[in-house]
Order: C-alpha cells, then sequence, then structure tokens
C-alpha cells in the first residue's frame, strides 16, 4: 500500500529500504514516586496552584462535603458517571437526597449542556503535574467532565504513578483518553487569567481513603 | 491570512509596524520567558530532555516514511479515515467533500496552524459553510478580520477596549471592556455552536505512529468540545508531526508547555484513536485524518534545512526574539512567525516569495539557546542566507554582481598565500593616498559610505610579522 506523499517522503530522503535506520533514541529519565503521603501531599498542593480544590477526606466525609459543595456553587442538576466506586459512595443517592435533580450521564448533549455539575472518577493521577487521566466508555462518557461548569473528580491514592512512563504503558491502547490539568483556562485578552472558558469553571478533586 | 503569499515583504512592514504591537508583544513574550525560565529550573533534567527529544525527532525526520505508513495503518485499524493531501488545496478538497457528504452547514474548529495554513475557513465560506474559530484569541481575529500576533495568544495586540468593540458590534450587544465578562459571553455564544455544528476540525499536536493516534493540546477545552460534539471529527495535520511511540511522547509533553506557556502540562491533553466505539460515551460517529504535505516532502531534500520539523510549536524562540518583540507576528507574513517562520517559510514557500526571511534576524542566537528540541535556527538561518544570496532551485541569486565579484576575488586571495602577501606588500603604499594619520577620513566608493559617518582606522598590514614576533616571544618564554 503506497501513496504518492510516503513516496515523495521517501524520495527526497534518498531512502530504499522500507526498515527503521535504527532503533528509537533511548529516553533514560523517569520520575521516582516518593513515599505514598509526599505522592498525595504534592498532587493537591498542585490542583491548589491550579485554582483547583484539592482535598483529603474519608468516606463518611461525602455526606458534609457534597452538601457544602451544592450550597457554595448553587448545583441543581447534576450528571454522574456510572463507576462501582461512586455507586459504591452512594453519590447519586446523596445528591438526589440533597434536592439535586440527576440527569443520566448518556442524555442528549443539549441536555448535559443544563447540568451545573459533572462527577467523574479518574483511573491514575500524576502528582508532579496535578493532572488527571480519565478513560471513556458507557458508563464513563466524556461530556461529564467538560459541558457542566463545576467538575468534581472522586480519587483514590492507588491511582498516583509516578510518571507519564507508567501511566502510558497501561493506557496506550485505550481509544479516547483526557489529561485534565486544573480548570479550563485561557489568558488571551490582555493576558488576564480567566478560568472557565470553555470546559469547567471549577474543579474538585477529593481523595478518598489512604 | 488566508491565501498562500507570493511575496513576503518583511521590511517594508518592519518600517511601519503599527505603534501598539512591540509593547503588547512584549509584555506576552517576557511573561512567558520568565514563566517557562521558572519551570525549567525546577526540572534538572531539563538539558538531558532537550538532547534526547532534539535526537528522537531527529530519528524521526530520517524514517518520516515508515512512521506514516505505521500511522495510516493504524488509525485505519482503530476505524479512521485517512486521507493524503499533496498540497493545501487538495486538503481544502477533502475536507469540503466530508463537509458535503454530511450537510455540514457550520463547523466549529480549535486553533490550527495546518488550516492557516491552507486557507481552509475561505473555502468553506466560498461553499456557504460557516466555519467557526473557538479559540478566545482566535475567536475575537475573526470576528476582527485580522491576522495572529503571537502564536499561543493571537489577539495580544487587541487591548480589552477593543475587544469589546469589536464584541458589540459583531455579536449585537453591550459588551464591558472586562476580561472575565467577556470570556463568559463568548463561552455562551460559543457554547451555543459546539452544541449545534455537524463537523468538529482541529489541528494537532502529535501523531504517535505506535498506535495511530492524534494528540491535541488545549488550555481553554475547546480541542474537547470540537472533537466530542458534532458527529464527524476531521483534524487537518502536517506530515511532520509523526513521533514513533508513546514513550517518545513522555519526553516532548514535558517540553511542550513548560517552552510554551510556563505551565508543567497543559491544561488538557487528548488521545484520539479513531472514533468513539459506544454509542453513549459522546465523541464523533467519525473520525478523519488529513495528511498535510504542502512541500513538507520537499524541504527533506535538504539534509541542513530540513531539521526545522523538529519543531514542537512551542514559540519560545519568537519569546526571546529581539527582532519578534519589535515587529510582531504579522511581519512574517504567513501562519508561522518568528524565527521559526524565518527558517520555515522560505523553504515551504520557496526563497523567491520568503527571501527577505532569513535576514529577519541579528543571529544573535537566543532562538537556539531556548529550542525544547535543539533546532539550531542560527545555521539554518545562514544557511537560507547562502541559498537567497546564490540562487538554488526556487530562485536566482539575489546578490548584486559587485558585491558577488569582490567576494569571489576574496576567497582567491585569502586562500593563496602568495596573492595574501603581495596584497600586504602593496596595501600600505596604496593608503598613504587617503591616509591622515592613523586614521582614513575619506575612502573611495563604495567604502566612502562608511567613512561618510565616521573614520577608519588605517590597516597596518602586520599580522604575519606581528605573528612571527609574538611566536619567536613565546618560544622563548617556553624554554625559560
Amino acid at each position: 500500500m503506497t501513496n504518492p506523499v510516503i513516496e515523495n517522503v521517501r524520495r527526497s530522503l534518498g531512502r530504499a529500504s522500507q526498515t527503521p535506520t535504527g532503533p528509537r533514541p533511548a529516553i533514560h529519565h523517569a520520575r521516582q514516586a516518593e513515599s505514598i503521603d509526599v505522592e498525595i501531599e504534592s498532587f493537591l498542593s498542585e490542583i491548589k496552584k491550579l485554582s483547583g480544590v484539592g482535598r483529603s477526606l474519608v468516606p463518611s466525609d461525602i455526606d458534609s462535603e457534597l452538601k457544602a459543595l451544592i450550597q457554595e456553587q448553587n448545583i441543581r442538576r447534576a450528571t454522574v458517571w456510572e463507576t462501582a466506586h461512586l455507586r459504591q459512595l452512594g453519590i447519586t443517592e446523596i445528591l438526589h437526597s440533597l434536592g439535586v435533580e440527576l440527569i443520566s450521564p448518556n442524555a442528549d448533549k443539549h441536555e448535559m449542556a443544563t447540568c451545573d455539575l459533572g462527577v467523574t472518577e479518574a483511573e491514575y493521577l500524576l502528582p508532579e503535574t496535578g493532572t488527571l487521566v480519565l478513560r471513556s466508555s458507557a458508563g464513563k462518557p466524556r461530556a461529564v467532565s467538560l459541558l457542566p461548569r463545576v467538575h468534581l473528580a472522586i480519587v483514590r491514592p492507588q491511582m498516583l504513578r509516578a510518571d507519564l512512563h507508567q501511566i502510558f504503558a497501561e493506557v496506550k491502547d485505550d481509544h479516547y483518553l483526557v489529561f485534565i490539568t486544573g480548570p479550563s483556562r485561557t489568558a488571551d485578552i490582555e493576558l488576564t487569567v480567566t478560568l472557565g472558558v470553555h470546559g469547567p469553571r471549577s474543579l474538585y478533586v477529593w481523595m478518598v481513603g489512604r | 491570512m488566508t491565501e498562500t503569499p507570493t511575496y513576503i515583504g518583511f521590511e517594508e512592514y518592519s518600517e511601519h509596524v503599527p505603534a501598539g504591537i512591540p509593547p503588547a508583544v512584549q509584555q506576552a513574550t517576557n511573561r512567558f520567558i520568565s514563566g517557562r525560565a521558572a519551570r525549567v529550573a525546577e526540572l534538572p533534567q531539563w538539558e538531558e530532555l532537550r538532547h534526547i527529544g532534539s535526537d528522537i525527532r531527529l530519528h524521526t525526520i530520517e524514517n518520516m516514511d515508515v512512521y506514516l505508513s505505521r500511522l495510516e495503518e493504524k488509525v485505519v485499524a482503530a476505524g479512521g479515515n485517512v486521507h493524503w493531501a499533496e498540497t493545501a488545496e487538495a486538503a481544502n478538497q477533502i475536507v469540503l467533500q466530508i463537509a458535503r457528504e454530511h450537510h455540514v452547514k457550520t463547523a466549529v474548529k480549535s486553533k490550527s496552524m495546518a488550516t492557516e495554513e491552507t486557507g481552509l475557513n475561505h473555502a468553506l465560506e466560498q461553499e456557504g459553510i460557516q466555519a467557526i474559530e473557538t479559540d478566545l484569541g482566535e475567536y475575537i481575529i475573526q470576528l476582527a478580520g485580522t491576522g495572529p500576533s503571537h502564536i499561543i495568544v493571537p489577539a495580544v495586540h487587541l487591548k480589552k477596549e477593543d475587544v469589546a468593540e469589536i464584541f458589540s458590534e459583531k455579536l449585537d450587544l453591550d459588551a464591558p471592556s472586562d476580561p472575565v465578562e467577556l470570556a463568559r459571553i463568548a463561552r455562551e455564544v460559543l457554547r451555543e455552536k459546539f452544541l449545534n455544528a455537524e463537523m468538529g476540525i482541529s489541528g494537532g499536536n502529535f501523531l504517535i505512529a505506535e498506535t495511530g493516534t492524534l494528540v491535541l493540546v488545549t488550555n481553554e477545552g475547546n480541542g474537547r468540545m470540537v472533537s466530542t460534539m458534532p458527529d464527524v471529527h476531521v483534524a487537518v495535520v502536517g506530515i511532520d508531526k509523526v513521533i514513533p511511540d508513546w514513550e517518545s511522547l513522555t519526553v516532548f509533553l514535558k517540553l511542550l508547555a513548560r517552552s510554551a506557556t510556563g505551565q508543567k502540562l497543559s491544561t488538557y491533553t487528548q488521545f484520539i484513536t479513531g472514533p468513539r466505539r459506544e454509542e453513549g460515551e459522546f465523541g464523533p460517529k467519525e473520525f478523519h485524518l488529513v495528511l498535510l504535505d504542502n512541500g513538507r516532502s520537499k524541504v527533506l531534500k535538504d539534509p541542513v534545512g530540513r531539521e526545522v520539523f523538529k519543531c514542537i510549536r512551542c514559540g519560545a524562540c519568537a519569546n526571546v526574539c529581539p527582532v519578534y518583540k519589535n515587529v510582531g507576528g504579522f511581519a512574517y507574513g504567513w501562519f508561522i512567525s518568528g524565527p521559526i517562520g524565518a527558517i520555515l517559510s522560505p523553504q515551504m514557500l520557496g526563497t523567491r516569495t520568503a527571501r527577505e526571511l532569513p535576514y529577519a534576524s541579528t543571529l544573535c542566537g537566543a532562538c537556539a539557546d531556548v529550542c525544547p528540541v535543539k533546532i539550531p535556527i542560527p545555521t539554518i538561518l545562514r544557511h537560507l542566507r547562502r541559498r537567497v544570496a546564490e540562487g538554488d532551485e526556487f530562485a536566482t541569486a539575489t546578490l548584486p554582481t559587485l558585491p558577488r565579484l569582490s567576494a569571489g576575488f576574496a576567497s582567491i586571495a585569502l586562500a593563496k598565500n602568495w596573492i595574501y602577501r603581495l596584497g600586504t606588500l602593496f596595501l600600505p603604499t596604496i593608503m598613504s593616498i587617503f591616509r591622515r594619520g592613523n586614521w582614513i577620513a575619506n575612502a573611495p566608493y563604495p567604502l566612502s559610505r562608511w567613512t561618510r559617518g565616521r573614520p577608519l582606522p588605517a590597516f597596518t598590514a602586520g599580522f604575519r610579522s606581528w605573528w612571527r614576533k609574538a611566536h619567536s616571544r613565546e618560544d622563548q618564554d617556553s624554554t625559560r
């Protein structure tokens, strides 16, 4: 299978063979993980530096924390990923009992856009940059972390990885991934940092358990 | 900036830079430079990363055919469509064809250098398809009808009052001159477009050959919107964006945001391998990758010049460039500005169209010092100056006959010992005609152009005798 662009590239490079000239240069550097407490601490502090809210909780705090979040952000409608961990924490039930209207995460995009809050978890976390790694499937739709103005991610310490190398090794065969590092931001008008230009304005990350 | 330029008059433009441009550009570049410096200082292995990054890019350039074939195979295996575009025109036709098939009326776009290169918006509009830029800065300049002044913050030359005026006029509302309010207005207007557009168009930061993955980096989230909300996602990407594998990407992601904006990572990094797999997950039903050549394969012939394709589009070279800081982005006349534009445009457009650009530099070397993938920009600038002066496949020599003849004569004289010595023998005699004490105040033309301003010190032509004396002294010193 060949085409003119690849043929032109090959001709310009003066290459006859179709095999690489050698292996890709080796990459030596990878960050080493610190103790789990230090890793959690640096992850949460990075989230704060990015104007997000990062916090360590125990499962019994979820009730009161959600209540506070809903008041603070004036949440009326929410949509929640359908995952085992979020079910186990009873997120939808708590939101429902607080009078929040719940929209299916697979709802039409116009309906999803009316949600104030989207709740997800993360697959992996990067402590050095405060990054959440989210996968995509019918139970974990992409729009939940994108359309609502507030994004809450509930994460666990075992999701922490030392560096990109470990994460990439585990996710490279996924058909879609997004790395989220702080709330949506721009500095396009007079270099004034403004949050929430297209994506969520507020990012909450709750680390549950230790 | 939708048409491919036929001549770039850098010199002409740089003499008429609007007064507001340099201070606005310098404010942005200074912010990015200090952000970058802080991030680099945190990372002790920075130089090692640059080194590896450079090596991987060189390896990829030298094997580009192999990685492009692998990329195509993997994108198709993931259920995506691959289109090859030899020219800008071909790329636009491919996108138009996809748009026609899906009866597209509105397309939302996230920032894409490749579609600015091809002038896609213009082509879409001629077919009656509305193409909306959604990066806030790009949206502003699209409404204003001007071009970008900086790669990262394209509307930095506009004050908040200007933006308020543009919004009020074009969107028919009363916009206050407050950046936060203006961003909120743009969010509302564009949210509507994201939800209703039939097609999303993006560029791409990297293409991973290993798995056929498009990597898309944005801060605002518009890149996510255009690749998540419409049913069709088309990515137009230059063939030079291919990288071997995910492991390579660990290096480039660490280099990119730190060099560009002084962030550790940009807010959103997406990894897209084909269309969506399940109904409820959101994401496009169709994924198209348009791979753009448009002269790139031709550039690969020049082993010196092709290092330009190591570029990961961070803009750091422009941020430190004393020339760019004083003229801004418009002067470079095409989609890419700054030192990287000065070495890319002449190679892609030809040394006739862009023959002034290799001279748009003081050769101070600041660009090479900050480049995260170690592109030897000053070396390539000198190389291109030579191509411009001596002529190449695009253009005849631009150097006038007299300097070319004298340079030719000088190269003979300096290479032949006896001619040189003959010259040093006669020079003091010739010079005595013009000499006044130790100075030459009135030299004949063309040197008079210099001496009219200031005198020249008289040549003593005594290097060889000085050298003999200096060395005999050294010899004595060492034997002592």
